[in-house]
């Protein structure tokens, strides 16, 4: 059997917000051990402290993390500058075990390959799910997701790439009591675990369809000839190019569409990094979304998770949600929170609980079987529980 | 009512608790704000260069349609002439036949009378050894050997030309025929080998090509039902690409492979009795078409040909006639530098057409 409690606080006050989760967490605990959690905490947190604190409360537990872009939970809703705390506790027959790896940058396999084995070594049982929470910012998540799929098999992988407030600047992983930079932190759930999903947009493509002329990897040189930073100029203004106006990107030959977000870009050779590869020769196309858009499209997602779960009432909800949508929804951002809860409180007969955050990228497979995969303007859903 | 000190500090707590909170809210505002500034910015340069490019679009679409209906136009004073010609040629054709006919008719017993004529002066060679020598004269004049050796040839000859223009005026009668306005049954066949006579001139060898050749598989087909003349229209256009491509291929020299093919085109007729419907394959070994192209080759004003030369509906008729008109296939089939094969179906009966 799973179990999930979820705490969370909106005191600025590092040692103030944890010492009011970890009080909650062990209140609905009723003297239950967690064996591991997740924790999703704003940027400007005294991060190491909080995470002694988590493990001065419950010695052992296997835990990770990171920042975020603003913090969702069924205590407080949709929150910027909180922190979240999800702890698991449960029976023998499920392990939950934790790993990282570190220098994604520069080689993302190697990494990848490290925190897969790190938590596979701790583990009796074989992993049937994996939530991660990597660096956005350092190098390509396609890559990482490579790397993890290569580790693990044919395992599904749900997250989100850490963030840091819009800002672009640093983002933080956690691992056990350590704080981590350009890292890739997984949680393997093995056992009699059950889980269901949904992933959805609602962002469309908008404008002239334009040719990639030259890339590398997640870096855009030039499309139709013209520099990557000309042709965002073109339709947005002098304005850098930002994580709401993705590509949607063709590839050769395809009719859908997937989107890829700039992350960065570079004034001085006209070049825009994105958060994840975009292949040579591909279709871009400038995109947009509506405040209803997006909000049709998370409630689709729920749907779809709901749709598929095999079990009767799940332990926990995790959402992972983009930063861009965050960004757009302004404050009907309280509103994705709101649908969900809406929609869980009609399907269930006990109360959910629910964590989740707004992300610079998100991962999950596309369909209930497929491999998973990196995107970005998504809403995941994801459902877990016991047999 | 006074508050106990551990209330008082109870209650300052909070407040500072709250305090932090606000405070941290507020700067958030301010940030998110800021950020929505920028988003609503974006969006609105967004949205007025797309309003542009929308503009320039139906300005495109505007100046396409224009250029459609003039080509639209221009097609139906073609057709109309074409017409008025086609009528003209069957005309002509239909009253040449009549004086040849009397030519062919004539040219038999021509033949019988020289034969009489020529037996006639074998019995008097026989019977009069030594003519008189002003018969002789005569003889030598006319150079009777030569005359009965070249006589009968010339009529033989005449023979083979009144027949040859007997074909020619009956292929010009078949592909000018005017379509009424129900379908008719027609052998395809007919009209394959029409279109060829009428093309011969331009299979002939001349300065930039050998002959090109014909090769002519049919198979046994039934009647169509169809509207001939608009399928001799598709036979004609389909045919004439295919020289307009091995002419190409020619001019441009040796083949990719480093070959020099000779031009050819292949006709292959099959029925195809499991669908009800007949299939004509029109191949040539010219230069090809390259796949990007083969998606718009059948686009109204889409040309690959120099200005002058193409008006880009050719193709773009053959399959209105062979899609909408019959409703049948036409396709493509084609590997840069080797060649092409357009591939027609055409069902037996006609059945909701427009």
């Amino acid at each position: 059997m799973l179990k999930a409690v979820v705490a969370h606080s909106e005191d600025p006050d590092s040692s103030f917000a944890i010492a009011a989760v970890l009080q909650d967490c062990l209140r609905q605990l009723a003297g239950q051990r967690p064996q591991a959690g997740i924790l999703l905490a704003a940027i400007d947190f005294d991060h190491g402290l909080i995470l002694q604190r988590i493990h001065d409360c419950f010695p052992g537990i296997e835990l990770i993390g990171g920042t975020t872009d603003g913090e969702i939970s069924s205590v407080l809703g949709f929150q910027q500058d909180s922190l979240v705390l999800m702890v698991f506790a449960a029976t023998e027959d499920i392990e939950i075990r934790a790993g990282i790896g570190q220098g994604v940058g520069a080689d993302a396999a190697i990494a990848t390959h490290q925190a897969v084995t790190q938590a596979l070594a701790k583990s009796q049982l074989a992993p049937q799910l994996c939530l991660t929470f990597p660096e956005s910012l350092t190098g390509s998540s396609v890559a990482i997701l490579q790397g993890l799929k290569q580790a693990l098999g044919p395992v599904p992988i749900f997250g989100g790439l850490t963030a840091d407030q819009w800002r672009f600047k640093q983002t933080y992983q956690f691992y056990q009591t350590g704080v981590y930079q350009d890292a890739v932190p997984v949680l393997l759930f093995g056992g009699n675990v059950v889980f269901a999903h949904g992933v959805a947009s609602g962002w469309h493509p908008l404008g002239n369809s334009s040719r990639v002329t030259r890339v590398d990897g997640n870096v855009l040189y030039a499309v139709e000839g013209q520099s990557a930073l000309a042709f965002y100029h073109h339709y947005l203004g002098p304005l850098a190019p930002s994580s709401e106006y993705p590509l949607a990107v063709f590839e050769p030959d395809a009719t859908q569409c997937y989107m890829r977000a700039p992350s960065g870009s570079n004034p001085a050779d006209g070049s825009i990094t994105f958060f994840a590869d975009i292949p040579a020769g591909a279709i871009v196309q400038i995109t947009t979304t509506s405040h209803d858009d997006i909000l049709a499209a998370s409630k689709a997602s729920m749907e779809m998770a709901l749709a598929n779960y095999p079990g009767v009432q799940p332990a926990a909800a995790l959402l992972f949600s983009c930063a861009s949508r965050r960004q757009i929804l302004g404050t009907r951002t309280q509103e994705e929170y709101r649908t969900a809860q809406h929609c869980f409180t009609a399907c269930f007969p006990v109360a959910l609980p629910i964590c989740g955050f707004y992300a610079n990228g998100e991962i999950a497979p596309v369909d209930q079987v497929g491999a998973s995969h990196f995107h970005n303007e998504t809403f995941v859903t994801l459902l877990l529980g016991s047999k | 009512m006074y508050l106990s000190q551990i209330d008082r500090e109870a209650r300052i707590q909070a407040l500072e608790r709250e305090n932090r909170i606000l405070q941290k809210k507020l700067a958030r505002c301010e940030s998110d704000r800021q950020q929505l500034e920028q988003t609503n910015q974006k969006k609105e340069t967004l949205l007025r260069t797309v309003i542009d490019e929308l503009k320039e679009s139906k300005n495109q679409l505007q100046e396409r349609t224009q250029r459609l209906e003039k080509a639209f136009h221009d097609l139906q004073a073609l057709q109309n002439k074409m017409a008025d010609l086609g009528g003209l040629v069957a005309g002509v054709a239909h009253e040449i036949n009549n004086p040849i006919n009397f030519v062919a008719g004539n040219l038999q017993p021509a033949q019988l009378y020289l034969k009489d004529l020529l037996y006639l002066i074998d019995v008097y060679e026989q019977c009069m050894p030594q003519p008189h020598q002003s018969i002789e004269l005569a003889i030598e004049a006319i150079d009777l050997e030569y005359l009965r050796e070249d006589f009968p040839k010339l009529l033989t000859s005449m023979t083979e030309g009144v027949a040859r223009i007997q074909e020619i005026s009956k292929s010009l009668r078949l592909f000018c025929r005017m379509d009424c306005d129900r379908p008719q049954a027609f052998d395809l066949h007919q009209g394959l080998d029409s279109t060829v006579l009428i093309l011969k001139s331009r299979l002939k060898a001349n300065e930039h090509h050998p002959a090109i050749a014909v090769v002519k598989d049919y198979g046994q087909l039934p009647k169509v039902e169809c509207f001939p003349g608009q399928i001799n229209q598709v036979f004609m256009n389909l045919l004439a690409n295919g020289i307009d491509a091995v002419e190409e291929a020619q001019t441009q020299g040796a083949n990719l492979d480093g070959s020099r093919r000779s031009p050819q085109l292949t006709i292959r007729t099959r029925w195809l009795s499991d669908t009800e419907q007949v299939e004509i394959r029109i191949a040539d070994n010219g230069v090809g078409i390259p796949a990007p192209i083969q998606a718009r080759i059948f686009d109204q004003l889409f040309t690959t040909k120099p200005v002058g030369q193409g008006t880009g509906l050719g193709l773009a008729i053959a399959h209105q006639i062979v899609v909408q008109k019959h409703n049948g296939t036409l396709t493509v089939l084609s590997d840069s530098g080797q060649g092409a094969e357009f591939v027609i179906r055409l069902p037996i009966k006609m059945q909701g057409v427009s």
